[in-house]
């Protein structure tokens, strides 16, 4: 069953490959708009296993790869740590929800490359604006989730646990975390996978490494096939975030392994 | 039938100590820009080591009765007294097996029953033993590592059973807890509450809206009436137990109970 389920998984990919690879040994697409598929496995596997003097970018992927998964960590965890507790606040207690919701919901409607410009005159060209870029757009995900889990809650498990002698502050981590486990859950997997968007976005503006930088450095240098590389990794690695953020989630939490 | 009248009693037994005391109990809800009286001067009381059935049509105000007296409600105005002292919130004196299914999802049995003893959790070996204890008591042997999504509304009741029961709290809440099984299971766990009941020394007010159910349960039955929302009648069931349920006085009790109702 699961072998199928990942032969399934991969027959689209499969598919695309091949039509690819078809349309480049025909010239159907020309190379310069679409580089052959042996091309880029050939740049990939440079810029991967590569040493420095091989060619312009080499080896560089190590580099590039730490400094956006710091950079999308940063932003990612900033945007939990307010994401989750705003939510469960904003999910319990009407006053908190009242006070906060409209300007949370004002601040969603703007679109997050709004903030890219403004971003860069507070905090400069550099990982700052990026991380920042990230948390900004992590955070609705997270937070809206975290709040429809917390609210979603019936009135008896509290009672319940009140009945059971936990006290109302403990009863947050003993049942409502718990109970909202499958809603904050979806929240960061949102919220992760909107991160690396963001992390592309943030690092277009000029910094010298990154998995986005390279991808907007080989468009100046009309190198395209670093172009596809970077992309194809970034959905890679965004894929493998998204499983690893699952499977570490229900290792720590009971609640996670048993109800998600 | 004329016989069996005598048992009805108007007023509480004023002569028995008072274990719980409800005293003019009224409780509105806000709904709809006016309040809707749900209860109106309710009064009763319960002795200690009695079994109570607190019976009534559906939406007469049962539940809110077994909320306000578990600490979950505060009434609008009245009095709720247990051992003398006023209720005002949850105890662990008090314990509600509820309506519906109220066990916790991501908790297998055994965690849901030992949640209440908490404080140390599951990995102390004595907690361990003593949750084992009460699966047995409750008939679970076995199912300790099921989740409540895997088990049966039977057996869930159980285990919301057992999961107050090891708390041994003084009075037990019992809100149609048996109100979704069927007719062979509900006798079943019915025979077991009554066993586990003889055995300890709980006071029981269990809420139901089946007769019999109530007259194979109750020392004591209130009728709780859904018009003037008060108790209307009270009926003393002096039968003994195990009951015989195709008997001739059960059925005189069941039927005078449905002409109350
Ligand atoms: N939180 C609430 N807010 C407003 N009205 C409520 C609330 N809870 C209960 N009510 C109303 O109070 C009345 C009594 O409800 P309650 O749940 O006590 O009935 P019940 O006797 O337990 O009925 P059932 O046998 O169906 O469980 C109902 O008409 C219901 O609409
Ligand atoms: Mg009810």
């Amino acid at each position: 069953m699961k072998g199928r389920d990942t032969l399934l998984a991969l027959l689209i990919p499969a598919v695309i490959l091949t039509i690819w690879y078809v349309v480049s040994e025909t010239g159907i697409i020309p190379v310069y708009l679409l580089p052959h598929p042996g091309t880029i496995f050939h740049s990939g596997a440079l810029y991967i296993f590569g040493t420095p003097g091989q060619g312009p970018y080499a080896g560089r992927f190590l580099n590039d790869f730490i400094a956006s998964l710091g950079r999308v960590l940063l932003g990612f965890s900033i945007a939990a740590a307010l994401g989750i507790p705003l939510g469960i606040m904003s999910g319990r207690v009407a006053l908190v929800n009242r006070l906060v919701s409209t300007t949370i919901n004002g601040l969603r409607a703007v679109p997050g490359i709004c903030w890219l410009p403004l971003a860069m005159i507070w905090f400069g060209i550099g990982i700052k604006t990026t991380v920042f870029l990230v948390a900004m757009a992590a955070f609705f995900p997270i937070y809206l989730n975290t709040l429809t889990g917390a609210r979603l809650i019936g009135p008896i498990y509290f009672q319940a646990g009140a009945m059971l002698g936990v006290s109302r502050f403990r009863s947050i981590f003993a049942i409502l975390i718990p109970m909202a486990m499958p809603n904050i859950i979806a929240g960061l997997r949102l919220g992760m996978g909107i991160s690396w968007a963001y992390l592309v976005l943030g690092e277009l503006t000029g910094v010298p490494n990154g998995l986005g930088a390279v991808i907007m450095d080989a468009r100046m240098l009309g190198q395209i096939d670093i172009i596809v590389v970077g992309i194809l990794l970034i959905a890679l690695i965004g894929r493998m975030c998204d499983r690893l953020l699952f499977f570490a989630m229900r290792l720590c939490f009971k609640s996670a392994k048993r109800l998600t | 039938m004329t016989s069996l009248t005598g048992k009805i009693l108007k007023a509480p037994d004023e002569s028995r100590k008072s274990f719980l005391e409800i005293a003019d109990l009224s409780h509105s809800f806000a709904g709809n820009g006016r309040d809707r009286r749900i209860l109106n001067h309710v009064s009763f009381s319960i002795a200690r080591g009695e079994l109570v059935c607190l019976i009534g049509q559906s939406g007469c105000g049962k539940s809110t009765i077994l909320n306000i007296i578990a600490g979950f409600l505060r009434p609008t105005s009245g009095h709720c007294l247990l051992e003398g002292k006023s209720v005002i919130g949850p105890g662990p004196d008090r314990c509600v097996v509820f309506q519906e299914d109220a066990l916790f999802p991501w908790l297998t049995v055994r965690e849901n029953i030992a949640f209440g003893l908490k404080s140390g959790s599951l990995s102390l070996k004595g907690h361990f033993e003593e949750v084992d204890r009460f699966l047995e008591l409750v008939d679970l042997q076995g199912y300790g590592d099921y989740l409540p999504r895997e088990i049966s509304g039977g057996m869930k009741q159980r285990v919301a059973l057992a999961r107050v029961l090891i708390r041994s709290p003084q009075l037990l809440l019992m809100d149609e807890p048996f109100g979704a099984l069927d007719a062979q299971i509900r006798e079943n766990i019915q025979e077991l509450l009554i066993k586990l009941w003889q055995k300890g020394s709980q006071t029981i007010l269990f809420v139901t809206h089946d007769v019999q159910e109530a007259i194979a349960l109750a020392d004591r039955v209130l009728l709780l009436e859904h018009d003037s929302r008060q108790i209307r009648e009270e009926l003393v069931i002096p039968l003994d137990r195990p009951r015989d349920r195709g008997s001739e006085m059960f059925q005189a009790y069941c039927r005078q109970l449905r002409q109350g109702l």
